[in-house]
């Protein structure tokens, strides 16, 4: 379970995240929208534990991400929204790598990196060098490494980047069916059909602030309003 | 041309904006940066003037130009080397040169830009260090004002040019030579060439045959300088340099301008070259280095598990088990840092090598200990140059792709730690071999007493803390996570100051023991008791205070791992 309980991130004199609120419980598929600079990666940063809050407590699982970060960074994967890999590693030794920091036995990752690999289809390249990767194929290793420990929460920023149709049917199919296992997933997206598909409930930021929240059926309701689009929503809330 | 100056104009105002930006933090920052440099500068004004007024009466001004050459050789060297690694960063590694290769800008153009922008990077604080070490010099033979100038201009740049000419020009040759017989072939090979070259240089002109020979012959200055000249090295830079210098303290202004003109001829004939070379080969020899790339990145090449890997079991504790992993291939497969490890490790066991069987046959107090004290710097500075290199830019290194372990259930300790003990391994083992070879010599003539010994070794091991918590410290202060070149990160802003700190504390180092070694050579050649209090009390102290430093270093590094990332 996820809980941001009136976080704030300020740079200097600029407010980038003000005063969000809201719960993500266990096997909820969460989708956080928003336009271009509104907060949205702020937020999730925050969660992941690579920025600070300025105000407010961020709570993984009930351990805050700042007091007890070890704790609550245990139940998390996250995937950043540009899929950064050490270069000099090949993408089996990354996905290595990242089981280690979870502290998993070797056995354990050996077994979870095949199925990942398996799953993912990278086989065929996963035992090069990353630094000859394409966009695509860096962002289907990192979502795999978040995989690899099994998490209980995952954080997600715009994860279709890059990746082709079928790479990215795989992980819609993969995120969807792990919501239903009973684990949190943040998603941040631009993507609205995927939103509307895979998403229990949306969170709309803009300019720092939550300016809509609510289940597919308030969006849909809300739709209605309009001219029952998505986009048409989206565009009036971060208008 | 006017592309050319488009960029260049373009390149110092992006310099000039991120440099001197409006924030707080850049200007604490550039204040600190000229307190240090301000203080550094000072030191090597004053150094330089010690030296020159301590050695000249002692030696006369013709040796003492034969031993600026020295130096100016090692620096030539080191100028030549640090500008083959880089080189190879900036002009072949650089994603700014895959982006002008895609516009209308001529491979020339590209190439000199690229290389100017290298040449300055990583020259600035030889220049520096040149100036004021010559204001230092000039001051003792009283230099008119205008007379540093001519020599900073056509004097010590086409200098410095010529060994950045030489090293880009070495750098294309060896990309050429290694698509024809391997990278690993010709790397051993350039090693070879540079140990013979050193180890030739110094066979030819040894300091200690030359000072013993100077105390024998009692010539004049002029015949002293002839009787010195090695014809065999009469046309390389830094001779010409050391020539420049001693004809114009010796009042022969022709004869320098003469000298002036060799050198400065030779830098424009070496630039042209350069400059035809690179027309003619820098596309060509870029586009080769993408072969290497993929002929050294093969899946089947992955696949094979070896002995120490990834895939197979280990004794440490999963998280430092993948941290120390990972350490070890990100360097073993970045070229730019085994190979420059390689080449360092390899001249500090010539050094070790040679220094070892010098007989030290003047038992004059003051020469001993000036000769222990050069050495003792020495040691000191290898471990300074060593922890800058590859200490410092630890933490920037790791990238953009920090953010597996910042978002991970890890204490960042745990590497912060691990990249503490690695550095110091790594400083320490070069700084003890040093450290025993350099003090053999002293110990013979002290009949086999090992003080000396013991107090280089615990110097050694206690230097090696302070250098490896200094620069991991402020390497984690100042890091930049968007610099994969870790030869640019140690000659980042940071890097100087911190190397200037470092430099300041080796000078503190040295001054405190001047007394004490002073002493105690006096009562070995006059055969009297010596009172350990006297090398014991002062130590003591200081490495009291290098504790205190390192302490505050090392915290002040751990809490930039905290900030946002």
């Amino acid at each position: 379970m996820i809980e941001l309980r009136n976080v704030t991130k300020k740079f200097g004199n600029f407010t980038a995240v003000d005063g969000i609120s809201l719960t993500v419980p266990a096997g909820e598929f969460f989708g956080f929208l928003g336009p271009n600079g509104a907060g949205k990666t702020t937020t999730i940063k925050m969660m992941a534990g690579l920025f600070a809050p300025t105000g407010g407590e961020i709570l993984i699982n009930g351990f805050d991400v700042v007091q007890n970060p070890i704790q609550a960074k245990s139940f998390t994967s996250y995937v950043p929204d540009q899929p950064f890999l050490y270069d000099k590693l090949t993408g089996r030794e990354f996905l290595y790598f990242i089981g280690g920091l979870y502290k998993m036995e070797k056995k354990e990752v050996a077994r979870k990196i095949v199925e990942v690999i398996e799953h993912f289809e990278i086989g065929e390249w996963v035992d090069k060098r990353t630094e000859d990767y394409s966009q695509g194929m860096r962002q289907r290793v990192t979502i795999a490494a978040a995989l690899v420990h099994e998490p209980k929460v995952l954080i997600i920023d715009e994860p279709m980047v890059g990746l082709d149709p079928r790479s990215a049917k795989i992980v819609r199919e993969t995120l969807h069916k792990m919501a239903g296992s009973g684990v949190s997933i943040f998603m941040s997206t631009h993507s609205l059909p995927m939103a509307e598909e895979l998403c229990d409930r949306v969170g709309f930021i803009k300019d720092g602030r939550l300016v809509f929240l609510g289940t597919q059926e308030n969006l849909q309701a809300y739709k209605q309003k309009y001219d029952g689009k998505f986009e048409s929503v989206f565009l009036e809330l971060t208008k | 041309m006017e592309t050319f100056f488009h960029i260049l104009r373009y390149k110092i105002l992006s310099f000039l904006k991120t440099t001197f930006d409006r924030k707080a933090v850049t200007a604490v920052r550039g204040i600190g940066s000229l307190v240090v440099f301000g203080g550094f500068a000072l030191s090597a004004y004053v150094l330089s003037f010690a030296i020159t007024k301590y050695l000249v009466p002692k030696v006369g001004l013709a040796v003492f130009h034969h031993l600026v050459s020295m130096m100016l050789f090692v620096l030539f060297v080191s100028v030549n080397m640090g500008n083959i690694i880089v080189s190879y960063a900036t002009l072949y590694k650089s994603p700014e040169v895959g982006y002008l290769f895609t516009k209308p800008v001529s491979f020339e153009q590209i190439f000199v830009l690229k290389f100017l922008d290298n040449f300055l990077y990583s020259s600035t604080t030889f220049f520096l260090l040149v100036f004021m070490a010559l204001l230092g010099y000039g001051t003792y033979v009283q230099y008119q004002w205008y007379t540093y100038i001519i020599l900073l201009m056509f004097v010590f740049t086409p200098f410095l040019f010529l060994s950045a000419c030489l090293g880009v020009l070495i750098l294309m040759s060896l990309v050429k030579v290694a698509s024809r017989v391997g990278f690993r072939k010709v790397v051993a090979g350039l090693s070879v060439v540079y140990i013979a070259a050193i180890a030739l240089f110094f066979k030819f002109s040894s300091p200690i045959t030359m000072l013993e020979g100077a105390s024998k012959l009692r010539l004049g200055e002029e015949s002293a300088f002839d009787v010195f000249q090695i014809p065999a090295l009469a046309l390389l830079p830094n001779t010409i340099a050391s020539t420049v210098l001693f004809h114009l303290s010796s009042g022969h202004i022709l004869d320098s301008f003469l000298s002036a003109a060799i050198l400065f001829l030779m830098t424009t004939a070496m630039f042209a070259v350069v400059l035809y070379v690179g027309r003619k080969y820098y596309y060509r020899t870029w586009l080769m280095t993408f072969e290497f790339q993929a002929r050294s990145n093969t899946v089947e090449a992955g696949r094979k598990v070896k002995k120490f890997d990834f895939r197979t079991e280990s004794r440490l504790p999963a998280q430092m088990e993948v941290l120390v992993k990972k350490e070890y291939f990100l360097f073993r497969r970045e070229a730019s840092q085994w190979l420059h490890l390689a080449l360092m490790l390899v001249l500090v066991a010539v050094f070790a090598a040679s220094i070892v069987n010098v007989n030290l046959r003047l038992r004059v107090t003051e020469v001993q200990t000036l000769g222990y004290l050069i050495l003792y710097a020495f040691g000191g500075f290898l471990s300074c140059s060593l922890a800058l290199r590859f200490v410092f830019p630890a933490i920037s290194l790791e990238g953009n792709s920090f953010w597996t372990q910042l978002s991970a259930p890890l204490n960042m300790k745990k590497p912060y730690f691990l990249k503490f003990a690695l550095g110091f391994v790594l400083v320490l083992a070069p700084a003890l071999l040093v450290a025993v070879f350099s003090n053999i010599p002293f110990v013979r003539i002290s009949q086999r007493r090992p003080l000396l010994l013991y107090f280089g070794v615990f110097s050694a091991v206690w230097v090696s803390v302070t250098l490896v918590s200094l620069n991991l410290g402020l390497g984690s202060f100042f890091a930049n996570y968007k610099e994969k070149n870790p030869i640019r990160l140690a000659s980042s802003q940071g890097a100087t100051l911190t190397f200037l700190m470092s430099l300041v504390y080796l000078f503190a180092l040295v001054s405190v023991f001047i007394i004490p070694l002073t002493e105690y050579f006096q009562s070995l050649f006059q055969i009297l008791p010596f009172d350990m209090s006297a090398i014991v009390a002062p130590g003591t102290t200081l490495y009291m205070l290098s504790a205190a430093l390192s302490v505050f270093a090392l915290m002040i590094g751990y809490r930039s791992l905290q900030r946002d990332f």
